[in-house]
């Protein structure tokens, strides 16, 4: 069945109001839009999947002839609760997509190739989340479910031979990977954050998710120390305090709001002096204005980096994934296009393979019927050993015709590049070799029509 | 040609290759390129093991009796060492440095057999003094003391490169292709720490045989005899500085520099009393 794909992301220009009211943010949300959309599609033997995350909303429909791109998106709106005299509100977000350029979206999409941090993993997951709701709501069928395998296979075959995820995708990202630079495994290390804010938590977070496991909090506010702390599994301290921990703390996260700086040398030295002079201090400044003093990272064995420091690696690392990108776009290309073909290739041959498989059934069902006759003595047991047999025997004799039939109008459509046309003349050609058309002619003539 | 260089021949590729491999791997960062390298370091390792096996088989005495010998014996557990180094602290960075040493020690050693001869193999009271036990361990704890010295500098460069990136903030782009500063400062340490005893070992076993007496007039001034001690210092040093006296890193890092340095001189010196090197 041709494949669609409707809907809006930040690629198709629409903005976040725009995408978090299309956005189906809950599982019971999309669970419901998924059992809307299979009633809706029930009729035309149409499957499904409904892709929502923060960024992007998409349905991928695969249904028997050709879909107006208009029907698919009222189809979307209606599972939103959206009814279609809105529609030209919406219009000039949705984008559509067909046959193989659906294909290859899907397999961008999965990549991370349209993701707006370029080839971020989350995406990933969100695919097969969704993949597995679909199935789990019986919208995915025979056309879906082994496209969605697919695209989860083209994706990681992207990510590792292009090195897609590979680098920092934010600033928190690469403080931890410069922190495990320095310090190798984190696991038994200690993170002092000075200030409690959304960005030291992050960073926070993201050392974390690298082992860093002991995590000490100082803020002005105490309470607000408190409370990170118990987000992070860590213990808080009164600020004023804090100079007292700078001796034990492996890495030091600093985004208070202080319009000064609060880290001066003399207090790195006089930690530095307390502690193995093996053990190195890893200072991430992330405040705006500073916190740390420029010069206290002139002291041996302190590694002090500012944002702008790990913006530019962050940067940096973005220019090199766009590098490999463009070579992921030719692979993916390549591999939509192959799968196109292939199921191109299906859709001529499948009427073929049926129609030889219902004449072996019938010549296998006619012998039966007349072994009966024969042979009227026979248990019933007898009989479905017989019968068992007969299938065996049909099955292997449609075997190899099935697989040469399958294959070589894979190869017509893939290596060969004919049209569905040419494929179909031939497929005509195979009718008449198998004597298809004359056994349908006398089935025809012997149900008197 | 002989089995043994024939199989060294082939040992001597799978270095350069390996070294290759491991080269481009630190550039291009493609895990194919890092099992390669891998691949041919332990391809290396066996074939030179065949390969020393192999002379000892033909010439009937330990395999370090001529200069390109005891260089080649030295490539090998300079490459068994890395293997070791890779397996423990995956510090495959350090392949580059390991694997083309030992391509270059197999590569002069066998240069030098080239320009030496037939002749060169020990006769008489040379071969007679190979043959003693107190000499092979001499021998033996020595080279092994300079492989793990080798690759001590080797991570104490490392070391210094990384240090200067991040707190030059120049070519950060390249930390993540360097190992992390704790664990090649680790691994520097635990190699010396190898290194030290086998070398105070070799010192001790020439003492034990020199007090036996019938070696050459002058040994105790020989040249390799007194850069023996210098090197013994350094990395005396370097373990007080380390363990004793709380250096950091970054200094320790270079007293490997300047042992590494006193190191090829003890290899390279020429020595009158010191005959199994020519």
């Amino acid at each position: 069945m041709p494949l669609h794909v409707t809907g809006l992301s930040h690629n198709t220009a629409a903005p976040v109001e725009v995408r978090e009211r299309l956005a189906f943010t809950t599982p019971r949300a999309l669970d419901e839009a998924l059992t809307h959309l299979k009633g809706a599609l029930a009729p035309l033997g149409g499957e499904c999947v409904l892709l929502s995350t923060c960024n992007r909303t998409e349905l991928y429909v695969a249904a028997p002839g050709d879909t107006d791109p208009d029907e698919l998106a009222d189809l979307l709106l209606a599972a939103h609760g959206i009814s279609a005299a809105e529609r030209a509100d919406w219009l000039p977000y949705l984008e559509d997509k067909g046959g193989c350029r659906a294909v290859e979206h899907l397999f961008r999409v999965t990549s991370g190739l349209e993701s707006m941090v370029l080839g971020e993993n989350d995406i990933v997951r969100q695919v097969k989340d969704a993949f597995s709701r679909a199935t789990t709501a019986g919208t995915c069928g025979p056309t879906l479910n082994p496209l969605f395998h697919e695209a989860l296979r083209v994706a990681k075959r992207a990510r590792t031979e292009m090195n897609l995820s590979r680098g920092a995708f934010s600033i928190g990202h690469a403080a931890a990977q410069l922190a495990e630079s320095i310090h190798g495994s984190l696991a038994g290390r200690t993170v002092l954050l000075l200030g409690a804010g959304k960005m030291s938590e992050t960073t926070a977070r993201h050392l974390g998710a690298a082992g860093a496991n002991q995590v000490l909090v100082a803020n002005r506010t105490y309470d607000r120390a408190v409370r990170l702390a118990e987000n992070l599994n860590g213990r808080a301290i009164h600020y004023d305090a804090f100079v007292e921990h700078l001796a034990d703390a492996d890495i030091v996260i600093a985004s208070t709001a202080a319009p000064h700086t609060v880290v001066h040398r003399p207090m790195i030295e006089e930690a530095m002096r307390a502690r193995s002079r093996r053990r190195p201090l890893y200072l991430i400044d992330i405040a705006v204005p500073r916190d740390i003093d420029a010069d206290v990272g002139e002291v041996e064995g302190v590694y002090l980096f500012n944002i702008d420091h790990l913006q530019a690696i962050v940067e940096e690392e973005a220019a090199e994934r766009r590098r490999r990108a463009v070579r992921a776009e030719a692979l993916i290309r390549e591999e939509a296009l192959a799968w196109s073909a292939r199921m191109k290739a299906a859709l001529v041959a499948t009427p073929l393979l049926r129609s030889v498989r219902e004449k072996h059934r019938a010549i296998v069902q006619d012998g039966l019927t007349r072994l009966r006759q024969d042979l009227p003595h026979l248990s019933e047991d007898d009989w479905r050993r017989i019968e068992a047999f007969a299938a065996a025997l049909e099955n292997r004799i449609a075997h190899d015709p099935t697989l040469k039939i399958k294959e070589y109008a894979e190869r017509a459509a893939v290596d060969g590049g004919e049209t569905s046309e040419e494929i179909a003349a031939k497929m005509r050609t195979a009718r008449e070799l198998f004597g298809l058309d004359e056994a349908a002619n006398a089935a025809a003539r012997g149900r008197g029509e | 040609m002989s089995l043994s260089a024939a199989v060294l021949g082939l040992t001597v590729l799978c270095y350069l290759l390996g070294a290759v491999a491991h080269g481009a791997n630190l550039l291009l960062r493609r895990p194919w390129l890092l099992n390669a390298g891998r691949a041919l370091a332990v391809a290396a390792a066996l074939l030179h093991g065949t390969a020393i096996g192999l002379r000892c088989m033909e010439v009937r005495h330990a395999p370090f009796t001529t200069p390109a010998e005891s260089l080649s014996l030295l490539g090998w557990i300079v490459c068994l060492l890395y293997l070791g180094m890779e397996a423990v602290w995956k510090l495959s960075a350090a392949g580059p440095f390991a694997l083309g040493l030992s391509f270059l020690l197999v590569l002069t050693g066998a240069s030098l057999a080239v320009g030496a001869g037939p002749s060169s193999a020990p006769q008489g009271e040379t071969a007679a003094l190979l043959a003693e036990r107190a000499i092979s361990l001499h021998i033996l704890a020595t080279v092994a003391a300079l492989g793990a010295f080798a690759l001590a500098f080797c991570c104490a460069a490392l070391y210094l490169i990384g240090h200067h990136i991040l707190k030059s903030k120049h070519g950060l782009a390249w930390i993540k292709r360097l190992p992390p500063l704790a664990t090649v400062e680790s691994a520097a340490f635990t190699l010396v720490a190898i290194g030290f005893p086998l070398l105070t070992l070799g010192i001790l076993s020439g003492f034990a045989r020199a007090a036996r007496g019938g070696l050459p007039p002058g040994w105790q001034t020989d040249g390799k005899t007194i850069l023996a001690y210098a090197v013994w210092a350094v990395y005396g040093a370097f373990l007080y500085a380390r363990l004793g006296a709380n250096w950091p890193p970054v200094r320790t890092a270079y007293i490997l520099i300047v042992g590494l340095a006193l190191s090829l001189l003890l290899l390279l010196v020429p020595s009158a009393a010191h005959r199994f090197t020519g």
